[in-house]
């Protein structure tokens, strides 16, 4: 696979393994996570709360979406599949994240030298870009995206964007598990 | 040398096959009960107030229904290529007995609720907070299940 010799090459360069087995284990033996990644309940129900949050968070952002799109949830305006959903949203996903970093840090050796999850990573970073760029436009001015007889594109742009972004965070997050 | 490669071909590909398998079923179950959350957000006045729950449910429902459907199907093909596992797996059944609960309880009690013209209010949060504790518990005998493999 191309993208598995380019990723094999990037860690022949000099320094680069060392720096990152050896951040990666600092971070993991750092007390708490050993205990953590040791202990036969807390690495699973961490992992249950982190999909948990995947599903409930995840089914909010899909509902959004279907609505900014113009799919589903006609009756309801925007405004209000936005605002009231949002603080739900911004707990839920800051609970989901801190659950994962947690799982991903207690076996940081492990995660260092995989693709997927470093994939994963850049796509979170996409979506805090997609947040900047949007909100502005279109989550914090929903009541304009209201009064439009048609739904704007750029609330479209959004939306797909939204879509296919979590669908790669999901699909990463499966790989990290199959990769060896 | 050729039935060697023939096996690890088999093995790979259904190897591949368990791997799109489990996808597909955390994919579908993160669809269906996120589905059924939002119903459930709606009974318990915690979001999405300006619309009925019956309305919520209505738009929901075919979501939730399509979802359940690949869950089950994906999940029997996960416990078929492992029955033998799952058959000794103390956690399995429970979740079994809890998905069948949760499963009926969807379609009779909470449905009834959601759809009911004025139900009481104290119904709603009571029947919502049943069907969120039932779905989550789900998730986590899924994850436990598959921890005592």
């Amino acid at each position: 696979m191309g993208v598995d010799r380019v990723w094999r090459d990037f860690h022949r360069v000099p320094g680069i393994e060392a720096i990152r087995v050896n951040i990666a284990h600092s971070i993991q033996s750092i007390g708490f996570l050993t205990d953590f990644s040791e202990s036969v309940l807390a690495y699973p129900i961490v992992l249950s709360i982190h999909l948990t949050c995947i599903a409930l968070f995840g089914g909010m952002i899909l509902a959004t979406d279907l609505r900014l799109l113009g799919l589903s949830f006609k009756s309801l305006t925007i405004t209000e599949m936005v605002t009231s959903l949002r603080p739900w949203k911004h707990a839920g996903g800051t609970i989901m994240v801190a659950m994962g970093l947690v799982l991903a840090a207690s076996e940081a050796e492990k995660y260092a030298l995989n693709p997927f999850f470093w994939a994963k990573m850049v796509i979170l970073g996409l979506i805090g870009v997609h947040a900047l760029i949007f909100r502005p436009i279109v989550y914090k001015k929903t009541e304009e995206l209201d009064r439009c007889p048609v739904i704007p594109t750029r609330a479209k742009v959004a939306a797909i964007l939204s879509l296919v972004l979590w669908t790669g965070m999901f699909v990463m997050g499966r790989l990290i598990a199959y990769w060896d | 040398m050729l039935l060697q490669n023939a096996i690890a071909d088999a093995l790979n590909s259904t190897e591949w096959v368990f791997a799109l398998a489990e996808c597909v079923h955390i994919g579908a179950f993160a669809v269906g009960i996120g589905s059924i959350a939002l119903v459930d957000f709606r009974m318990l006045n915690l979001g999405l107030r300006r619309e009925k729950a019956a309305r919520i449910l209505r738009y929901t429902e075919p979501w939730t229904v399509f979802a359940l459907v690949f869950v089950v199907f994906s999940g029997l093909a996960l416990f078929l290529s492992q029955a033998y596992i799952y058959r000794a797996n103390p956690i399995f059944p429970i979740k079994m007995y809890l998905l069948a609960a949760a499963l009926i309880y969807n379609f009779t009690v909470h449905r009834k609720v959601a759809t009911m013209e004025n139900p009481s209010p104290l119904m709603s949060k009571l029947v919502a907070t049943v069907s969120l504790l039932l779905w989550v518990s789900i998730v986590f005998g899924g994850i436990f299940t598959g921890f005592l493999v």
